[in-house]
């Protein structure tokens, strides 16, 4: 058993490592769920309970400093005791809920103590010690695998047994209200990504996905195809540049402050730029945040242009500043800043100064928008065509959630190595200029929403047992309701949910709320 | 009509396009800022962010005040972002709608604490929040829409 629960730890580090590997989502429980169902002997069931998982924790996302639940540790512990007892994907959620709640303080505590390492990483900058600031960001990068491991290790070791046998005296009775409570779970993912992306303008394209999915009985990953074809149909539609208003930027002619000239940095040195950016998020800290990540993604720029320590401890020192930007689209402004850097070296009159300042202004903004693409299109797209396989223990689940998230992530942040090392700027104002922005926000929400749409209808399996009539001559109600709108209860309760997520009740609350409804429905027999 | 104000350093970015504008249903997002408003770099980067359906409108402090007292800006659901706490204070000192100030993002800089994960302040802010608080004006420390409020009084 020791060495079951050393490995089972082994892969929640794994997960936990993730910020160390560009954040590419292998850390969701759609994917760590079929590595525990390996440990235990059971790919199946753990396939089937990292779609549970991912379902509910589908709208939980990293924006910013917002930290969502810990779904790592709450996600692997969940799943192995739901293998371990044999009770299925309902403990699974009993367990992770509060489980990645309570490890969430704990990260949250390990982003304020990285703080303290701050000066030493300035002290590494002064003296010009790259090695040292490399050295310490991978070290504090290990630290929350390390930490989170250690606890998952302590906790299955000491717990393991008892929470075994609380598990096994778990009635039958109870165990069904908790298999319909969590069918209804889903519901509150669902309507926080409506949150994100539901609005009036939009909302055929939401219904759309939901009718493809509950009358035509289309698989999500049909609807993704549709909804790609829609996409592109409504955005071709050469949308002109809005000129809305005069204080609207108006005068693109204005060259911003990086006249590029020389590119001496070789095809390998922007590929190693690429690399590095994989670790952005290692030392991830809530006081100057992916800071230490953006200086070790450029050190080797940084080496290869600055021959003197001076010049070396003023560049690094320069890369420590706060620094906050959505890793999917980090690499466009490392490119940008090895050009900037690059010309730095060569010309004394350049102003250093500059270098910050287009650095810091872009950040915020491509956030904006590489969040906008790949949580709210990709990773939803991702997980809608992943879990709607995996929930019947397809494999091919998780192996398609990470490909269609990660082949895009991957080839557009290298790509954009170059873009921003070769274009720069020039690159940002002709996108400003065409619009293309706008076009593909739009296009690609869409894409997303219609993919929402066929969640409910396909993913959630709830439905009423009730009958309507005399004894002898009684109906179904769930089979009149197939014929009329089939999906309607969930589709329902989603919009229940959404609308009490737009009144700005806590999550916590909705997800006590929803497991309450799903429990009582099931005891009353109004929910199946 | 005034949905929210927002100070945050990085202005828009994702917690802003993605998840705030969505929530509040805002139609127009008004960047309140003396130095953005005369660079043409920074306006154009902006403007990449700008969430589909929105209009982004970039103004010095003084300009966006006019514009928020106008009758005209009162159909519009304008989230208004601001990156410092001296700037929303001028700005809630003259549009007398502003009766809640969201505080989002600030980085630490020379002489700051952190007194919330993502608010770092100095003496000459906690100065100026006390004469916001003293007006009765409330300030709530939230990065997107669905974490609690957490009241600025509380924290310093």
């Amino acid at each position: 058993m020791t060495l079951t629960y050393l490995l089972i730890a082994l892969i929640a580090m794994f997960g936990h490592s993730e910020d160390l590997m560009g954040t590419t989502l292998l850390s969701r429980p759609l994917v760590l769920g079929p590595l525990v169902g390996l440990v235990l002997g059971d790919v199946t069931q753990g396939v089937m309970i990292g779609a549970t998982l991912e379902l509910i924790f589908m709208g939980n996302i990293k924006v910013g400093a917002a930290i969502p639940p810990d779904v790592i540790t709450g996600g692997v512990l969940g799943t192995a005791f739901a293998i371990l007892s044999g009770k299925g994907p309902a403990i699974a959620l009993a367990i992770a809920v509060p489980v990645s709640i309570l490890a969430e303080m704990v990260i949250s505590g390990l982003f304020v103590f990285r703080a303290v390492l701050n000066k030493k990483f300035s002290q590494y900058a002064e003296d010009g010690n790259y090695k040292g600031i490399e050295r310490l960001h991978i070290l504090s990068g290990l630290l929350k695998p390390l930490l989170m491991g250690t606890i998952i290790l302590l906790t299955l070791n000491l717990g393991a047994p008892a929470i075994k046998s609380l598990l096994d005296s778990i009635p039958p009775w109870v165990q069904t209200g908790l298999q319909v409570a969590g069918n209804m779970l889903p519901a509150l993912g669902f309507a926080l990504l409506l949150n994100l992306m539901f609005n009036k303008k939009m909302a055929p394209y939401f219904f759309l996905g939901f009718m493809l999915a509950a009358y035509l009985k289309l698989p999500v990953i049909a609807i993704g195809g549709f909804g790609l074809i829609i996409a592109l149909l409504v955005t071709q539609v050469s949308e002109k540049p809005v000129a809305d208003d005069d204080d609207n930027f108006g005068s693109e002619d204005e060259q911003p402050e990086t006249p590029q000239q020389t590119h001496s940095l070789s095809k390998k040195d922007l590929r190693s730029l690429f690399f590095r950016s994989l670790f952005l998020e290692a030392n991830f800290n809530f006081e100057t945040w992916q800071n230490t990540g953006f200086a070790f993604a450029i050190i080797p720029v940084l080496k290869k242009i600055y021959h003197t320590r001076q010049t070396m401890a003023a560049a690094l020192k320069r890369h420590l500043t706060f620094f906050n930007t959505s890793p999917y689209g980090s690499t466009l402004i490392l490119g940008i800043t090895a050009a900037m850097e690059e010309q730095n070296s060569l010309d004394n009159e350049f102003d250093e100064e500059s270098i910050n300042s287009v650095k810091l202004g872009l950040m915020g903004p491509l956030a904006g928008v590489f969040d906008s693409l790949f949580w709210g299109t990709f990773k939803v797209i991702a997980a809608g065509v992943g879990t709607s396989l995996a929930i019947n223990g397809n494999i091919m689940g998780p192996v398609l959630f990470l490909l269609i998230f990660n082949v895009p992530h991957l080839l557009l942040r290298y790509k954009l190595t170059f873009v921003g090392y070769n274009a720069g700027t020039k690159f940002l104002q002709s996108l400003a200029k065409n619009n293309v922005m706008d076009r593909l926000i739009k296009g690609s929400s869409i894409l997303g929403l219609m993919v929402v749409g066929a969640m409910p209808a396909t993913l959630m399996n709830i439905t009423t047992p009730l009958q309507i009539g005399n004894k002898g001559s009684a109906i179904g109600l769930q089979s009149i309701l197939n014929q009329v709108v089939p999906a309607i209860i969930p589709l329902g309760l989603t919009f229940l949910v959404y609308y009490f997520v737009k009144k700005n009740i806590k999550t916590t609350y909705l997800l006590i709320g929803l497991l309450l409804l799903g429990f009582a429905g099931s005891v009353i027999h109004l929910f199946a | 009509m005034i949905k929210l104000v927002r100070i945050d350093d990085r202005l828009v970015h994702g917690q802003v396009a993605f998840t705030w504008t969505p929530a509040l249903g805002a139609d127009c997002l008004l960047i309140a800022n003396d130095k953005v408003a005369a660079d043409e770099f920074m306006k154009m980067t902006l403007n990449l962010a700008k969430p589909p359906g929105t209009r982004l409108l970039i103004k010095s402090v003084e300009a966006a005040a006019t514009f928020l007292n106008d009758e005209k800006s009162k159909n519009a659901k304008v989230l208004v972002l601001i990156n410092s706490i001296k700037d929303a204070a001028a700005l809630a000192d003259s549009v007398p709608a502003i009766t809640s100030i969201n505080f989002g993002g600030l980085r630490s800089k020379e002489g700051s604490r952190l007194i919330s994960k993502a608010i770092a302040v100095n003496e000459e802010d906690i100065s100026i929040i006390k004469d916001l608080l003293v007006k009765g004006i409330e300030l709530e420390v939230r990065q997107v829409p669905t974490d609690t409020r957490q009241f600025l009084q509380n924290l310093i």
